[in-house]
């Protein structure tokens, strides 16, 4: 029998258990998921419960060869240049082979669905499947552990560096089911390196169709002196509602750098959730989000040090306006003789109107002497003093402004290592804040 | 800094020193809690129907909510509310007409706590006239000084006697900054509150000596719930004074207490305490549970509230002392040292909710934890939509001493308004080791130099305290931090 069925029962048992969170929870004070099931109740016998494989009830389907030539074209716009030679077509969580393309793979690079690891390599995902996300600790982990689809599945074996980029296309069409359990499961072995960039879109016929839910949960784990870099770029998913978790496990050495930038989409929720439990260890966490209209962008950090002589930094900024909602909630948790941690997180937030709305928590929590650890939180509007210098050179109120955003997100985006991808988010954000600016 | 020095030396190898407690004949309620309990406290105290009413309203309240456990970083038992009795008061002979005729038993308890109630020193050496309201369990036993404050307008006096003698201003103020349906503890503090301090100044006028309450809890098995009432009328002036101790006992005691403060335009309220519960043994045996609603509203245009507070003891610390910044260019303050040792546990900070235009608030904070503690800072900072160009600076840093103890940082930041500038910085980590060298080697001990460092790192918020609480604060630290250095 499959390992997987019994997992999904526990997990149902756990999401059960503690329902979706309401008002009072505390990790979910200032995103209340449950406007977005408008007391839709999920109940445990709508869905095939206890499967024993990816395909639960066949619920997504593989687009049509019509389908997949449309979406060909569809997905051009999304390209970029340097990046998307080396690309994986996910549509609604199920790898797409034909429109997938990965020429300059080395030796030692697995990518496939997961379906396809349940047969190739079922005993490599027996032993990480679902080991790292704690079905216990949000209801979002249970209900994707429970109800999980199909996704991604990738290995860079030990010694192994991938010199080309890898860009997964992370795409929601209409077809995709009111609530989406997408999962992914990233393991780099010893030593191995890779840089990955993760694009989410909505291609949709009409306008802001979506409404509804994508659940997502990728576990990632990076074994003794590995390195990976993990872009996420969330644009053009108008209309989407997205639950997006990240669950990393570092070990000895290794250096976890991640960038999460949100431009678009109507209710997300990143959770990152980095469990460091070896020494030595590197991680750095960035993050941008340029909201407008009624967007709602929650940043939720957890980066756990369980043992001493790592080092994490954090950087968060958003530009807000209109009537949107920023939160930022980042925790850094030091364990118990986890000493000489270095541990930082910086926070900052420039509000363009006087609707729009951001909600901070950045939280410490602390059990060894011998760290250094601080976090620093600023809000405020952009600094008049620099309009005005600008102003008496001559530059019209609008560059102004512009300049001084895009330099507030520049600090950012310059942090982004491969150059044809920070140039490509450097152009989707000017356009975004030229369209807010000129409003 | 000599001075602060010898200080600190006196107490060294001094424990708990307040743990005592006197024999003074006692009248009790029966233990436990009903609307029985609630009838019969108001009936002992001969209140009017109207207060009967508040608090029958917040016992109903009370029933129907949950005891707040999900948020707080706090790890304790569940209070049966059963095995507490909600009155004790010190058995009046007859009615008091002067000092004389108090109690000397009760006399002697607060010159043993260094409180004269005989109206003059407070601290050998130091000169200070000080009106105190000495509340003991559950009962303001003496306030000093009333004749004296009552010439320039001044009330003074302990809540029962405030009910009675000024129920229009009682009724008008009471609840309208912590309803009595507020939270859990602030509900159940409506519902059996026993007495407390009022006091009110009067339009212009500066109160020209600092006003102090003392609280002991002295009988055993009791719990004190006692409410604070301060108003400061337009262009007022008063500087509150408060604190506390209790004896040294096995079993855990709750005091669940309200503070409400309203400043009229224009009015200016300090507050500060120096909060010294028994802090329960190494083992973390007994002590205070202290769960207290504090909170001030800036009612008028340019009013201020400033809170300043020493929290050294109590086994459990569960305060947020806020501050209401309705009125325009209104100004709160928050200044706050936190010291938990062995197994105390403390969830503290500060609110500040920004309403009027041009609102400023600044909050400090300190932690220090040592032995098996945990320490947390727990803070909002809310600009309301339409609070335009209102400014928020916030810092809260932890210090921690061993390795066995916690430190959390857990503020709150919502801003609904752009023009808002809202600052948090936080930082934790111990003390510097080459700051212990460099005094080391000019010949400091390892063990003053921490008094010293500790001293320091403090001294942003002792500042804000009068002179003769900054010294007796000082004090307080060495001796809550005695045995965690090394």
């Amino acid at each position: 029998m499959g390992f997987l069925g019994p997992l999904r029962k526990r997990a149902m048992d756990a999401f059960l258990k503690q329902g979706l969170p309401g008002r009072k929870s505390e990790e979910y004070k200032y995103s209340n998921p449950e406007k977005l099931f408008r007391g839709a109740s999920i109940k445990p016998e709508s869905l095939g419960l206890e499967s024993v494989n990816f395909n639960v009830s066949g619920l997504e389907k593989k687009p049509s060869v019509l389908d997949l030539k449309k979406l060909d074209k569809a997905l051009q716009a999304f390209e970029i240049k340097g990046v998307s030679e080396n690309r994986v077509v996910l549509v609604n969580g199920v790898y797409i082979q034909e429109l997938s393309a990965l020429p300059d793979m080395p030796e030692g690079v697995l990518i496939c669905s997961l379906a396809g690891a349940l047969t190739d390599y079922r005993s490599l995902l027996e032993k990480h499947f679902s080991k790292y996300a704690d079905v216990e600790a949000d209801p979002f982990i249970a209900l994707n552990t429970a109800y999980a689809g199909d996704g991604l599945f990738m290995r860079v074996a030990e010694g192994v560096t991938v010199g080309k980029t890898i860009h997964i296309l992370n795409v929601i069409t209409d077809e995709a089911s009111a609530l989406l359990n997408k999962r992914n499961l990233i393991l780099l072995e010893r030593s191995a390196e890779v840089d990955v960039v993760e694009s989410t879109v909505v291609v949709s016929e009409e306008v802001n169709v979506g409404r509804n839910v994508v659940n997502e949960l990728s576990e990632l784990i990076l074994d003794e002196q590995s390195r990976l870099r993990f872009y996420r770029m969330q644009q053009d998913c108008e209309g989407l509602n997205l639950i997006s978790t990240v669950q990393v496990l570092q070990k000895a050495s290794s250096h976890f750098d991640t960038h999460t930038i949100t431009l678009s989409g109507d209710w997300m929720r990143n959770n990152l959730n980095i469990v460091v439990d070896a020494e030595r260890c590197e991680t750095h966490l960035n993050g941008l989000y340029i909201t407008r209209g009624i967007q709602h962008v929650d940043n939720h950090t957890l980066v756990d040090q369980r043992k001493p002589n790592c080092e994490s930094n954090q950087l968060y900024k958003g530009i807000l306006a209109d009537k949107s909602t920023g939160v930022f909630n980042g925790k850094i948790f030091v364990r118990r003789d986890a000493q000489k941690i270095n541990a930082y997180q910086s926070s900052k937030t420039i509000l363009l109107s006087d609707d729009a709305t951001v909600n901070t928590k950045p939280q410490l929590e602390i059990y060894a002497n011998d760290v250094k650890c601080s976090h620093g939180s600023s809000t405020g509007h952009l600094d008049e003093e620099a309009m005005f210098y600008l102003r008496s050179r001559g530059l019209s109120e609008e560059s102004a402004k512009r300049m001084l955003l895009y330099a507030f997100a520049s600090d950012v985006v310059d942090t982004i290592r491969i150059e044809p991808l920070r140039a490509y988010a450097n152009d989707l954000i000017s356009k975004q804040l030229d369209f807010d600016i000129k409003k | 800094m000599q001075k602060q020095n010898e200080l600190i030396d006196q107490q060294i190898g001094g424990e708990y020193k307040y743990g005592w407690s006197s024999d003074i004949e006692m009248d009790t309620a029966p233990m436990g809690l009903s609307e029985e309990i609630v009838r019969f406290i108001s009936k002992k105290k001969k209140e009017p129907d109207w207060m009967l009413e508040f608090r029958l309203k917040a016992y109903r309240h009370w029933l129907k909510m949950e005891e707040p456990k999900h948020w707080a970083h706090l790890d304790y038992p569940v209070i049966d509310f059963q095995k507490i009795i909600f009155y004790a008061a010190p058995k009046p002979k007859k009615e008091l007409k002067s000092l004389d005729e108090v109690d000397p038993e009760l006399l002697k308890t607060f010159e043993k706590l260094g409180i004269s109630l005989e109206e003059q020193k407070r601290l050998s050496g130091v000169e200070s006239r000080i009106a105190v309201d000495a509340v003991i369990d559950s009962v303001s036993v003496k306030t000093t000084f009333k004749e004296t404050l009552a010439e320039k307008g001044i009330i003074f006096c302990s809540f029962s006697d405030a009910v009675q003698e000024h129920p229009d201003l009682i009724k008008r103020y009471m609840g309208s900054v912590v309803p009595g349906t507020d939270n859990y503890f602030a509900a159940l503090n409506s519902a059996v509150f026993s007495d407390g301090s009022f006091c009110y100044i009067p339009k212009g006028v500066r109160c020209p000596m600092e006003l102090s309450t003392y609280f002991r809890i002295n009988a055993i098995g009791t719990g004190q719930f006692e409410r604070t009432l301060i108003v400061a009328d337009e262009g007022a002036y008063v500087s509150y004074l408060e604190g506390c101790t209790a004896p040294m006992r096995d079993e855990n005691q709750l005091h669940a207490a309200i503070v409400e403060i309203v400043a009229h335009e224009k009015a200016e309220v300090k507050y500060s305490t120096v909060q010294n519960w028994y802090p329960g043994d190494v083992n973390g045996k007994g002590g205070i549970y202290n769960f207290v609603t504090k909170r001030g509203i800036c009612l008028g245009d340019d009013s201020k509230i400033s809170w300043t507070q020493v929290e050294t003891g109590s086994a459990i610390t569960w305060k947020y002392p806020s501050v209401i910044l309705k009125g325009n260019n209104s100004v709160g303050e928050f200044y706050s040292v936190a010291v938990t040792n062995n197994m105390q546990q403390a969830d503290t900070g500060t609110k500040m909710i920004h309403i009027g235009k041009n609102t400023r608030s600044t909050i400090v904070s300190k932690g220090i934890s040592a032995g098996k503690s945990n320490n947390s800072y727990r803070g909002l900072v809310r600009i309301n939509k339409g609070a335009t160009r209102a400014r928020n600076h916030s810092q809260c840093d932890s210090l921690l001493m061993g390795d066995r103890c916690g430190a959390h940082t857990f503020p709150y930041i919502e801003i609904k308004d752009k023009s808002a500038i809202v600052e948090h910085e936080a930082t934790t980590s111990k003390i510097g080791e080459d700051q212990v060298f460099y005094c080391n080697q000019r010949g400091i001990s390892t063990e003053k130099a921490i008094g010293l460092i500790v001293n320091g790192y403090c001294k942003e918020v002792l500042n804000q305290l009068p002179m003769e609480f900054a010294v007796e604060a000082q004090k307080l630290l060495a001796v809550s931090l005695e045995g965690s250095v090394g």
